[in-house]
């Protein structure tokens, strides 16, 4: 096989790779955010006793996923009461940050799916996950620190192949 | 039939003994259409509880906000602000409060245990209708002067004993253990709030937003670790045993419908050393009920989460009922000797879950034990928060729609064996109740 024959697979490969690991942190990004926007939906049906609802309260056991923008939560509440006692934490910049984290990864998710100015994103998504880190490392979140850090490497390989990347909107930036 | 045929039904069993089961008095006039007028006294965590679960109330109208520390009034006042698109009227005392505010129709008092009793009587010699957090007051004196403001003024006061509310409690009571009797008889009760370590740690805060001294000192508190760890101290609190056991304990009173007989108690620091109240704590209660005696075992716990949460378990000799706030930690046991309840699932009143594993005949112990029970659950779950039902009962008696599921007589019967408990475990001696240590 000749050496331009072997260049050729090789940036093959790196293209395959590079449309892989985008597409995994848009999606990872994008359907994050859509999370926050989740909550469980509690049947409304009254639990019947003789034929006869006993109380509308009382409801069947039964729940379903559901999405709206009353469920969103952009911290999670039970973390939520833990950043507000930390001394290095803004109560003002919790609340903003509280309120842009959901639609901030829905956006980034798109604009790296898409490939709309790939690079940048790449790089607005690593600040988020660094500001994420920096949260966790004040309560001792040693496993999600570990967590954010392997999303951090793949965000620097993405970086590393964004010119093996043809699919994209907009390829400058 | 449903839970008003029920009680308009039973009227007769209620008033044959069960005391604490059937408040005295009678919702105040009103209309449902009027706009209920509330100051909500005490912004802190559970203010803030009270607040979400009546901010799904309709026709309430939140004037005021009280707190002696900014930080709470303003984010308390923050979050009515979101709701009803206004700002409340915002104080840091209640007295001026009381003197300014006028049209007010209820105050909700979410203060320190230690404000309740004092709280509670201005807003009600104040003429305001009163929905105070439990427990009562840290002294049983104090419990005593909230029934004596209550019954002169004539005025409502609610107390925050949320579970007599809950329809999956007084299904439980009203249709399970009353009207199907599906316990036999109850011989034993069993209860128990297990929290972590993790769980139990001292709640800081932010120097930058301390109160200051003096204002600390003029509220009661020596400084701001005070105030925000009062459940630790014993001239503010009750401890854990009124912090946590006082919601289940009013539930062995209030399903067996009468007061214990005596208690006998035993506490210590075992890990946090330095605090004033006890971290574990452990009762024994025995009763002389209608149906005859019961021994109720309580312990409160704040250094393991083992043993699964929290829940009261009603032991009888044909089936036990593990009664729990969250749905999760609730279940029913058939004993094997007792009548199929095949009928009852067919009609809805219980519903069966999975057959009990076989014990292994390889192991020797089980030729020794008694055949595992099936298991039953109640057949519905609470979709509402915990809260809610309970001052939507105390709104509709405000409108003269209700009778009041917890008012502060009947609650004062059922917390004043818990007054006792710290006391019997410091003598380690048993206390037999005399009249005048349970009565208002």
């Amino acid at each position: 096989m000749s050496t331009e024959s072997n260049e050729s697979s090789n940036k093959l490969g790196l293209i395959f790779a590079s449309v892989l690991l985008r597409l995994w942190l848009g999606v990872r990004a994008l359907q994050t955010g859509i999370e926050k926007f989740a909550g469980i939906k509690m049947s409304e049906e009254g639990a019947k006793i003789d034929g006869q609802v006993y109380d509308p309260d009382l409801t069947v056991e039964a729940s379903s996923k559901a999405y709206s923008m009353a469920n969103y939560h952009g911290v999670p509440e039970a973390l939520k009461g833990k950043f507000e006692a930390e001394p290095l934490m803004m109560g003002w910049a919790l609340n903003i940050y509280d309120k842009v984290l959901g639609p901030a990864l829905i956006l980034l998710g798109l604009t790296i799916l898409l490939g709309i100015a790939s690079r940048v994103s790449l790089l607005i998504l690593g600040l988020v996950y660094i500001s994420l880190t920096w949260g966790l490392i004040l309560i001792n979140q040693d496993g999600g620190i570990a967590w954010l850090g392997v999303h951090m490497a793949l965000i620097a390989m993405a970086l590393n192949w964004a010119n093996y990347n043809p699919l994209r909107i907009l390829k400058k930036w | 039939m449903n839970r008003r045929e029920f009680l308009s039904k039973s009227s007769t069993i209620a008033g044959a003994g069960l005391v604490l089961g059937a408040p005295s008095v009678l919702g105040a006039a009103g209309s449902a259409n009027d706009k209920i007028n509330v100051a909500l006294i005490g912004m802190g965590k559970q203010g803030r509880v009270l607040f979400e679960a009546m901010s799904n109330i309709p026709g309430i109208h939140f004037q005021a906000v009280c707190d002696i520390w900014d930080y709470n009034l303003n984010s308390g006042a923050g979050k009515v602000r979101a709701l009803q698109k206004h700002m409340p009227n915002r104080y840091t005392d209640i007295d001026e409060l009381l003197e300014k505010e006028k049209g007010l129709d209820v105050a909700i008092v979410a203060t320190p245990d230690f404000w309740h009793s004092p709280h509670t009587v201005k807003c009600l010699d104040a003429g305001l209708h009163v929905y105070c957090e439990k427990m009562m007051s840290n002294t049983i004196d104090g419990a005593r002067a909230m029934v004596h403001a209550m019954e002169r003024n004539k005025k409502l006061c609610q107390i925050g004993h949320q579970r007599r509310s809950n329809p999956r409690y007084r299904y439980t009571l009203d249709h399970l253990i009353n009207n199907n009797k599906i316990c036999g008889t109850i011989v034993n009760i069993n209860g128990q709030w297990n929290r972590a370590v993790s769980s139990s740690q001292d709640i800081q805060y932010k120097k930058s937003l301390a109160i200051d001294p003096a204002r600390l000192k003029q509220y009661g508190f020596k400084d701001m670790h005070q105030f925000m760890n009062w459940r630790f101290y014993r001239d503010l609190s009750g401890g854990p045993i009124s912090d946590l056991g006082a919601h289940q304990i009013d539930v062995f009173n209030w399903f067996l419908g009468c007061q214990p007989k005596s208690v006998f108690a035993s506490g210590g620091n075992d890990f946090f050393k330095t605090r004033e109240h006890f971290d574990n704590v452990m009762a024994i209660f025995e009763y002389d009920s209608a149906q005859g005696p019961v021994r109720a075992f309580y312990q409160v716990l704040t250094t393991t989460s083992s043993g699964g949460g929290f829940y009261e378990s009603f032991m009888g000799t044909e089936g036990t009922i593990k009664t729990s706030e969250m749905a999760s930690g609730s279940a029913i046991y058939r004993e094997s000797s007792a009548p199929l309840w095949d009928d009852l699932v067919k009609r809805g009143y219980l519903r069966k879950k999975a057959a009990p594993a076989p014990a292994k005949k390889s192991d020797g112990i089980a030729s020794y034990a008694s055949a595992a029970p099936e298991e039953f659950a109640i057949p519905g779950v609470l979709n509402k928060q915990p809260h809610q039902n309970h001052l939507e009962n105390f709104f509709a008696a405000v409108r003269g729609e209700a009778k009041l599921n917890c008012d502060a007589r009947h609650a004062f019967e059922s917390e004043a064996p818990i007054f006792w408990v710290n006391p019997s475990a410091l003598q380690k001696e048993p206390i037999i109740f005399t009249p005048e240590q349970l009565q208002v």
